[in-house]
């Protein structure tokens, strides 16, 4: 598949790639089976993620809880297509992607997973709208549609009256809460959110998760939220606990 | 497009400055290359807008027109080679001229005055307005002057003697030694010569005229009559402008400073785009975490350099078109299309080659670094 192509066909039909694979609103946003990932090193190699499983059901909220290092943050990013695993299986939204090159991780970034990162999140000279319409730019430009869809996001998110804020003229909630927006916007089956509250105080944290809880319950979308705070397991249907590199 | 448009109307300072800069950088390059072509057209245009073909020198000379005495005997040596033609008599020196026109009392200018023994061979080859010299009393000026004195109708005073010339015609790009000159009968020269001088000889020629001979090129001619002895040196006419004393060195000074403009506006351009995608390294992996293919991402950056440059030439080209005109000293200066194609095009290259270090740059983002919170500058 080259660039070009990643724009050609349909969106990923969660079916393409899986056997015995349920109807793709049914099937678990995330099945990883036997996920390693090693590092080589000069003499040696490190064990990022050890043979892990995990099954995210389609709406279903888990919290990946664990110390830094643990390996939470290296499950995410195979979970979400921005690292490849070693070996092992990963399906995301019913699509085996566990051998896709990297033109193909783009295409699932883009199409099947939302991400909230823990530091930057938003491009800077972009406004908060377009921070959302961003995500319709980088693939087929649905133009009308996608306007639409990112002006109904703000106003569910509360920020229909900043929508031509640039970042640095928002707080650090509200620029979480387009962060989500921006997450939510290609419709994805999995979102990940690495940490989403540890540049927000405690009270703004608390709010935050029950944006981001009633956000994903509301529309039916499977979340994983990285983190390594315990409070914000009560926000999610379970918790996840993972130490060097293996889920526990 | 959507992102490149969207940051550089965020950024309109930033892109603007820079947009600027490469305008004032094209408008300097193109400024000086039209100051080189007047320069030089100013110190040897005489020759190469003369009507022979070829000229021929005597060696010891130089190659520079005033100095250069060709005998009788070496006149006739080339005359009776088959390669030639026909030999026309030029011969050239410089005189105090008043040009009447700006007062009887008026400063007289040092001129050029070439004398020619037929029209064809040494005499003005484009004349813009009016006809050449018929008899020892009119002459053809160089059409830059025309406003300092020598347009058409007006008459000119030789110092001391105060034979008089009318101005029959204009000639186009035709000054020797960036001073105002004159085209003039042979007779006529030796006329201006006695005025002067009443003791003053019959002038041998400082070069001779060459019509070659049917099916010669000016080359081959100029080959023929440098073997015939090496007291000859014959050019043809392009070569004797190009070789003129200082000419070589005039060129190799502008090429110098034509180097280093051409390095430095790829240079800032390259570095604008490195520094800036340093600095929007965050904001790039993001997108390519979310989803960017780096293909998108190099094409917005391109669409920027594309849009910096054209918009920097376009400025520069509109400031060269706006005052490169009229004179400076005695050095004409016009718009040369030539030269701003040539640069348009060599700028255009060269800016998009050293934005490729900062394609390098976009292309090597690792996705993973937004989990980190790290860019490409790691």
């Amino acid at each position: 598949m080259n660039e070009q192509d990643e724009f050609d066909g349909d969106r990923f039909d969660g079916d393409e790639s899986v056997d015995h694979a349920p109807a793709p609103d049914q099937a678990p946003a995330l099945i990883m089976e036997k996920a390693r990932k090693v590092y080589p090193m000069a003499d040696s190699e490190v064990v990022a993620l050890d043979d892990a499983d995990i099954v995210v059901e389609a709406d279903e909220m888990v919290a990946l809880v664990g110390p830094s290092g643990s390996g939470k943050t290296t499950l995410c990013s195979i979970a979400g297509g921005i690292l490849s695993p070693t070996s092992g299986r990963v399906v995301v939204g019913g699509v085996d992607i566990s051998t896709f090159g990297p033109k193909q991780l783009t295409r699932v970034r883009r199409e099947l997973v939302g991400f909230v990162f823990q530091s930057v999140n938003l491009v800077p000279f972009l406004t908060a709208r377009e921070n959302l319409l961003v995500v319709d730019e980088l693939g087929r430009r649905t133009g009308a549609p996608a306007r639409r869809r990112a002006d109904q996001l703000l106003e569910e998110l509360g920020l229909a009256d900043r929508a031509k804020n640039l970042p640095g003229q928002l707080s650090g909630g509200q620029r979480q809460r387009v962060a989500i927006g921006r997450a939510l916007m290609n419709d994805p089956k999995l979102v990940l959110f690495d940490e989403p509250t540890s540049a927000l105080d405690t009270k703004l944290g608390m709010a935050v998760m029950e944006l981001i809880r009633d956000e994903m319950k509301s529309r039916g979308i499977a979340a994983i939220v990285v983190t390594h705070d315990e409070r914000i397991t009560q926000f999610c249907d379970r918790s996840v606990h993972m130490e060097d590199g293996k889920v526990l | 497009m959507f992102l490149a448009w969207k940051e550089m109307r965020r950024a309109k300072a930033r892109f603007g400055l820079l947009i600027a800069a490469v305008g004032l950088l094209v408008f300097l390059i193109l400024f000086q290359q039209s100051l080189q072509n007047g320069l030089l057209t100013s110190f040897t245009g005489a020759l190469r807008n003369q009507s022979a073909e070829v000229l021929v020198y005597r060696t010891d000379g130089r190659r520079i027109l005033q100095a250069s005495v060709i005998s009788p005997d070496l006149t006739e040596m080339v005359g009776q080679d088959p390669s030639v033609a026909a030999v026309g008599r030029i011969t050239q020196g410089t005189f105090s001229v008043t040009p009447l026109a700006l007062g009887a009392d008026a400063e007289p200018l040092e001129t050029s005055i070439i004398g020619f023994e037929l029209p064809d061979l040494g005499g003005p080859r484009f004349l813009t307005v009016g006809r050449v010299p018929a008899n020892t009393e009119e002459a053809v000026a160089s059409e830059v002057d025309a406003d300092g004195g020598f347009a058409v109708g007006d008459v000119v005073r030789i110092e001391p003697g105060g034979k008089q010339l009318t101005i029959v015609g204009l000639a186009r790009d035709a000054q020797l030694n960036v001073a105002p000159t004159l085209f003039v009968t042979y007779d006529a020269y030796r006329a201006a010569l006695v005025s002067r001088n009443p003791d003053a000889g019959a002038p041998l020629p400082n070069a001779l005229g060459i019509r070659p001979a049917p099916g010669l090129t000016a080359d081959q001619v100029a080959a023929a009559i440098n073997t015939l002895s090496p007291e000859l040196d014959a050019l043809t006419r392009d070569d004797a402008a190009e070789q003129a004393p200082g000419v070589a060195q005039v060129r190799q000074s502008f090429r110098v400073i034509f180097l280093l403009y051409g390095f430095v506006v790829p240079l800032v351009t390259g570095l604008f785009f490195l520094i800036i995608t340093f600095q929007k390294a965050p904001a790039l992996t993001l997108l390519r975490a979310i989803g960017a293919p780096a293909s998108r991402l190099v094409a917005s950056l391109l669409v920027q350099v594309a849009i910096v440059l054209g918009g920097g030439l376009a400025a520069g080209v509109g400031l060269y078109a706006a005052l490169a005109r009229g004179r400076i000293g005695g050095v004409t200066l016009r718009f040369e299309t030539t030269a701003v194609i040539v640069w348009v095009v060599l700028l255009s290259v060269g800016g998009l080659i050293s934005a490729l270090f900062s394609a390098r740059r976009v292309l090597a983002i690792d996705p993973y670094s937004a989990t980190t919170g790290a860019g490409v500058g790691r």
